[in-house]
């Protein structure tokens, strides 16, 4: 079951910790997104692969609810 | 009253219009961004305006009631639910004691505004209950919510079904473009007419390195007159350097070349020029811009800015709801 | 230079600023601090606060009480009666601030700065030494800590002091950093333009930094007696004299002052006259160095 991880907040995108084919557990970090000069970390749901990842590193002006990763 | 199970990015109480009486010692005023949403907040659950209530930041928190109470939401929709159901912005609404109220992510918008009946009464610190969160003063123990803190809240009367009609609500832009009235000066005598033409006719962009202590713009360059050039060494060597003076709420200062709009918790004074000054009616476009969407200034005169203040006020009164 | 005239300049729809003038004096400082006092005493209708800065003074009025062609006039009448300025005493308390010039932590920044910001950066001391003629840091030192600093404003920060130094053989000047650093300790002292301020917490910043002391400006938790009123120390009118610690003493100071029982030396019974400074500002070698 494909889990859809959306951004939290509007925003920039300053880390981005996975690519493709990455496995990961539940509770890793995926990416870190930067509002208000504050980190927003955002997790994992469940354990899976990185089948995509939507956004880059230095991307600015991000909506909440837009789709960054997908984990199968 | 209020439990906080998560407190959300940067959820805060504040107070209208903040702490006033303090600018000489450095006190930051603090208080809501958006100022008409947190007024009407107040006035659908039959608080006086100006009280206290919370300030909800791109993402909400999830708070426990462990009362019966009347709660209104508006400003930025951030998709909230009431033990699982959506909680309609604009309204009135009935909590029972146990219930969970759970924020989400601002959609259209960034900042939210929860109100409710009786008013928040946590500690006053110098004559108000706005958080600086920086500071470390006002608020809960001096800052924003933290998980686990239980938010005081006063007895009031409020009533459930009240809605603000339409035509009083703010409208939130959904094109990413805001019209920001400004008024010219103090500053404005440094600017050269290229450079003030340039001011008006940018689409400023809102970095995203903005919060309440200021909002960071993108854009071109600023072109100086003589008086910036030709001026004492103790203002300082960049042409933006002035002898530290105050700086007005809402002031456009500009750091070097970077213009930074001084908001609710922003520095009293300092070393650099104030070429516009955002007036308190345009307040609450900054509260609900998000990072990535442009500004245009338009310039209106201090009796202009003034007669849209006092309008705005008399919109956040009981004659708004239905 | 003093105008001839205040100038009168909206900020917005609830600020009006006046400029006595454009330079760092005392006696534009006087008029700035005058105003403000007499606003006070007058409980002029529709001012709701007024900060008194360097050179000019930021008024917060209220529009539905007085508009701001009704504010210049009234404050235009009371300027008027600032002329006999020379008589005026006020009361100056001195506060005495151990310091550590010289410092490693003002160093650290220095450090950190150019490592991730400008490699290119001057080293602080040196630097403000070379711009304003003087031999080395250790004269600079001597400089910069051989006067009073008059505190003529409070902003920026709660109860953070904008100084400037009342013995003309001591003014200094030196740009801001461009950008600023990211990172200075609290209680580091620096300077910008010509005025010398105290970093209130930790945090960035773009004075040019050389010395820090351990007594706080700023104290939420209130435990010694100067800040039993307020979290702040200092007041407008206030002067401060840096007095040389070494690091050991720093290192006492600093856990004194966390336990509460450091006893900040502030002297009370002073007065300034404006007259009398000027007369022996006027009778200095101006050009005279430490």
């Amino acid at each position: 079951m494909a889990h859809e991880v959306e951004l939290q907040t509007a925003g920039n995108m300053w880390k981005v910790l996975v690519k493709p084919g990455d496995q990961v557990q539940a509770g890793d970090t995926l990416f870190i997104m930067e509002v208000m000069k504050m980190e927003v970390p955002h997790e994992a749901p469940a354990a899976g692969t990185v089948s995509a990842v939507n956004v880059a590193e230095g991307e600015e002006g991000l909506e909440a609810g837009f789709v960054a990763v997908v984990i199968d | 009253m209020l439990e906080v199970i998560k407190p959300g990015l940067e959820t805060s109480i504040q107070d209208w219009p903040g702490r006033y009486g303090y600018l000489n010692c450095g006190y930051p005023w603090s208080g809501p961004m958006d100022s008409w949403s947190f007024r009407l907040a107040n006035v659908l659950v039959g608080n006086a305006p100006g009280d206290a209530a919370l300030e909800c930041q791109f993402i909400g928190p999830t708070l426990k009631f462990q009362r019966n109470t009347i709660i209104a939401l508006t400003g930025a929709d951030m998709q909230a639910k009431l033990d699982g159901e959506p909680v309609p912005l604009w309204q009135s609404i009935a909590v029972n004691a146990g219930q969970t109220l759970a924020m989400g992510s601002a959609r259209l918008g960034a900042r939210g505004y929860l109100a409710i009946a009786g008013g928040i009464r946590n500690e006053v610190f110098f004559g108000s209950r706005a958080t600086f969160n920086k500071g470390g003063l006002g608020g809960m123990e001096g800052h924003a919510l933290k998980a686990g803190q239980v938010v005081p809240v006063g007895e009031g009367q409020g009533r459930a079904g009240l809605k603000v009609k339409e035509a009083a609500r703010p409208v939130i832009v959904t094109d990413k473009r805001w019209q920001v009235e400004v008024v010219a000066g103090p500053n404005d005598d440094w600017i050269d007419a290229a450079g003030h033409e340039r001011f008006l006719a940018t689409d400023w962009k809102l970095s995203s390195k903005s919060d309440r202590g200021g909002f960071r713009l993108e854009g071109p360059e600023w072109t100086f007159t003589e008086r910036a050039y030709h001026k004492l060494p103790e203002h300082g060597s960049d042409p933006a350097n002035i002898v530290d003076h105050g700086y007005p709420v809402g002031a456009i200062n500009l750091a070097g070349q970077t213009p930074i709009i001084l908001v609710s918790d922003g520095p009293s004074g300092g070393g650099f020029i104030n070429p516009y000054t955002v007036p308190q009616c345009a307040f609450w476009k900054l509260g609900q811009s998000k990072p990535g969407e442009v500004y245009r200034f338009q310039v209106i005169s201090v009796t202009e800015a003034q007669q849209r203040a006092r309008d705005m006020a008399a919109r956040c009164t009981p004659d708004s709801l239905e | 230079m003093i105008y001839e005239q205040p100038r009168f300049l909206p900020g917005g729809d609830r600020f009006l600023t006046i400029e006595f003038g454009d330079e760092l004096n005392l006696e534009l400082n006087f008029r700035a601090q005058g105003l403000a006092k007499l606003i006070a005493e007058h409980q002029v209708k529709g001012i709701v606060e007024a900060a008194p800065f360097f050179a000019t003074i930021l008024i917060h009025y209220d529009p539905d009480l007085i508009s701001f062609e009704d504010l210049k006039r009234e404050m235009a009448a009371l300027i008027g009666t600032l002329t006999t300025l020379d008589d005026v005493e006020l009361d100056s308390r001195l506060i005495y601030f151990p310091a550590v010039y010289l410092d490693p932590w003002s160093a650290e920044a220095i450090d950190q700065y150019i490592e991730k910001i400008n490699p290119n950066k001057k080293r602080d001391p040196e630097f403000v030494a070379e711009l304003n003629g003087l031999e080395d840091a250790a004269q600079m030192v001597r400089v910069h800590s051989g006067t009073e600093y008059w505190v003529a404003a409070l902003g920026f920060w709660p109860g953070t002091p904008f100084m400037m130094p009342l013995d003309p053989r001591c003014r200094l000047f030196a740009p801001k950093y461009n950008p600023p650093r990211t990172f200075t300790y609290k209680g580091t002292i620096g300077m910008g333009g010509g005025s010398t301020a105290i970093y209130p917490v930790d945090g960035p910043g773009g004075y040019q930094i050389f010395a820090r002391t351990p007594v706080p400006i700023w104290d939420m938790s209130q435990k010694m007696e100067p800040f039993r009123e307020a979290p702040h120390l200092l007041r407008p009118t206030d002067r401060l004299k840096f007095v040389h610690c070494s690091l050991e003493e720093f290192e006492a100071i600093e856990r004194k002052c966390a336990e509460g029982t450091y006893q900040i030396n502030a002297v009370g019974y002073q007065k300034i006259s404006l007259k009398r400074y000027r007369a022996w500002a006027e009778s200095l070698d101006r050009t005279a160095r430490f």
